[in-house]
């Protein structure tokens, strides 16, 4: 009878414990939920939304981390689960979330999924960080001196010996994806293989691959060595990133607004790449990096709020 | 980093990010916890219930069972679908996976007592509330314990599988692992805490069972007593 007694009260004392731990608040509305990506800069950046509105503000932030592709993101959003979205890119959804045709000018394109998002969604596109991570080809910096490659149009004659590692979300794009691609540049590769796009960069380094497509801003472009093609018949549209968040969040907490806003034009592509390649390269974790980044440039504070 | 081989990574990812790792630890920890806790508040009931009613027994263990064979991925997916993104949809998919060790246990360790100690208590004029409080509970306490042990080494597995629907834990440093260019480091960073989690509760768990079984605890208060007598 002791021994059950004792179970019960440890059971009982445990229960209390854990349910003082507030990390599980079940009120859907008050707590702020981020969502991210896989991807090493949308983590960067979510982080970073993150530590921005708990400095500036005393919201409970929530990160809903890993989820697959912007489209995820999308649906998260809608859905409610999750109401800003860590990085969105204006290429990606203009395509994708939206299903409008790509635009080729970074300005209109901006513009467009900017008023289309509140008009459909309700939700706020906000302006771009200041980098963008736009799509690129890539080969190793031997297969560049072999074939004396600099540009994309300079694969032309020997595309069909090489094998492509491609970002699986991209194939089957509609407007800028792979059947685009061959259209616009007149070939195509031996074979296309669509991958989880972290791997890309691996299996290049790795020989797996002679060709990949990766993203602009990632940090294994330098730690790689890897040499980007030029997009010279500009075929890619443009992929500013943007933080993107509910309108219904944003107006019950202008606070949370502010503190995002104070990083909106902050990050240029160059400083981008720089702290992804902290996190692949130097092993450290997008939250610490985030972190330091944002201690080292104390969290903004020097801007004037408008 | 290159120049490092993976465990001297591996030792620099720790005293860069401990904290971090820490935290996720705890956050992972308590997610298996949660989940097990909830399966243990329903789950030892309705093992005691269809211990009493055996014509319930069949139909109860043949649900959980069903559950059980849904693979991890699979059961979280269904999960999201209806409950959306994020810890909770985890703590459910962990409830769900520790129902059957937990009702299994408490239906078995009810139903192997010796039939003659619930006779001899109903005999001495117990209630049934009296027989099940005072023999049946205390003397089935460990092999119930021994379903919670099951569930919650169990439920550590299925957390770090939650994190690809956004719960966290140490399943992202692992996910993280698998996309870093120096990824064996992460996700070992990742994973051996994982195990070390799901060792350690194990050990202790183990302890605490063997603490409750009536008759290892039988032994440790006789042996003495026959040596008083020896005196």
């Amino acid at each position: 009878m002791k021994k059950m007694k004792m179970l019960v009260i440890v059971l009982a004392s445990l229960l209390l414990v854990l349910s003082a731990c507030s990390w599980n608040s079940s009120d859907d509305e008050e707590t702020v939920k981020i969502a991210t990506m896989t991807t090493t800069e949308s983590n960067i950046m979510g982080n970073m939304i993150k530590l921005m509105i708990e400095h500036y503000t005393d919201e409970n932030v929530e990160m809903i981390n890993n989820l697959g592709s912007s489209v995820v993101l999308h649906q998260a959003m809608v859905n409610g689960d999750a109401n800003i979205s860590a990085v969105r890119y204006t290429g990606t959804d203009l395509t994708g979330a939206l299903k409008e045709k790509p635009l080729k000018d970074p300005e209109q394109a901006m513009a467009l999924v900017q008023k289309l998002f509140q008009e459909r969604f309700d939700q706020t596109f906000f302006d771009s960080y200041g980098f963008a991570n736009t799509y690129a080809f890539m080969v190793t910096k031997e297969t560049a001196k072999k074939y004396n490659l600099k540009k994309v149009s300079d694969l032309k004659n020997i595309a069909k010996n090489l094998q492509a590692g491609v970002d699986s979300s991209w194939v089957n794009r509609a407007g800028d994806g792979y059947k685009d691609f061959v259209k616009a540049y007149g070939f195509d590769f031996k074979d296309v293989y669509p991958m989880q796009i972290g791997l890309v960069y691996d299996a290049l380094a790795a020989n797996k691959m002679d060709i990949v497509l990766g993203y602009t801003t990632d940090g294994r472009i330098a730690s790689y060595d890897l040499v980007v093609l030029e997009d010279d018949l500009h075929f890619f549209p443009p992929y500013d990133a943007s933080p993107l968040a509910v309108n219904q969040l944003l107006e019950e907490k202008p606070q949370v607004k502010k503190a995002i806003e104070k990083l909106i034009g902050k990050i240029s592509t160059e400083q981008m790449q720089k702290l992804n390649y902290e996190a692949d390269n130097d092993l450290i974790e997008p939250a610490i990096v985030a972190k330091r980044f944002l201690e080292k440039n104390n969290y903004f504070e020097d801007q004037k709020e408008e | 980093m290159s120049d490092m081989n993976t465990f001297q990574q591996f030792l620099y990812y720790f005293s860069e990010n401990g904290t971090y790792v820490f935290q996720q630890f705890l956050a992972h920890f308590l997610i298996s916890v949660y989940g097990v806790l909830l399966a243990a508040i329903v789950g030892i009931p309705l093992g005691i219930l269809i211990a009493k009613y055996s014509k319930l027994a069949g139909f109860i263990i043949t649900i959980a069972n069903i559950i059980q064979t849904i693979p991890a991925l699979a059961l979280l997916a269904i999960l999201m679908l209806s409950m959306g993104l994020g810890k909770q949809t985890v703590i459910v998919a962990v409830f769900l996976y520790s129902l059957l060790p937990i009702i299994k246990n408490t239906y078995t360790g009810i139903k192997n007592i010796n039939k003659n100690l619930i006779d001899s208590g109903k005999g001495m004029g117990m209630t049934r509330t009296q027989v099940l409080y005072m023999i049946e509970l205390p003397l089935s306490l460990s092999v119930i314990t021994a379903g919670i042990r099951i569930a919650l080494v169990v439920a550590i597995g299925v957390t770090a599988i939650g994190a690809f629907i956004g719960a966290g834990g140490l399943g992202d440093i692992i996910i993280r692992g698998t996309n870093a260019t120096n990824g064996t480091a992460i996700i070992l960073a990742g994973a051996i805490p994982t195990a070390l989690m799901a060792v350690f509760t194990d050990v202790i768990l183990g302890i605490i069972e063997r603490r409750l079984d009536p008759v290892k605890r039988h032994k440790k208060i006789t042996t003495p007593t026959i040596q008083s007598l020896k005196d």
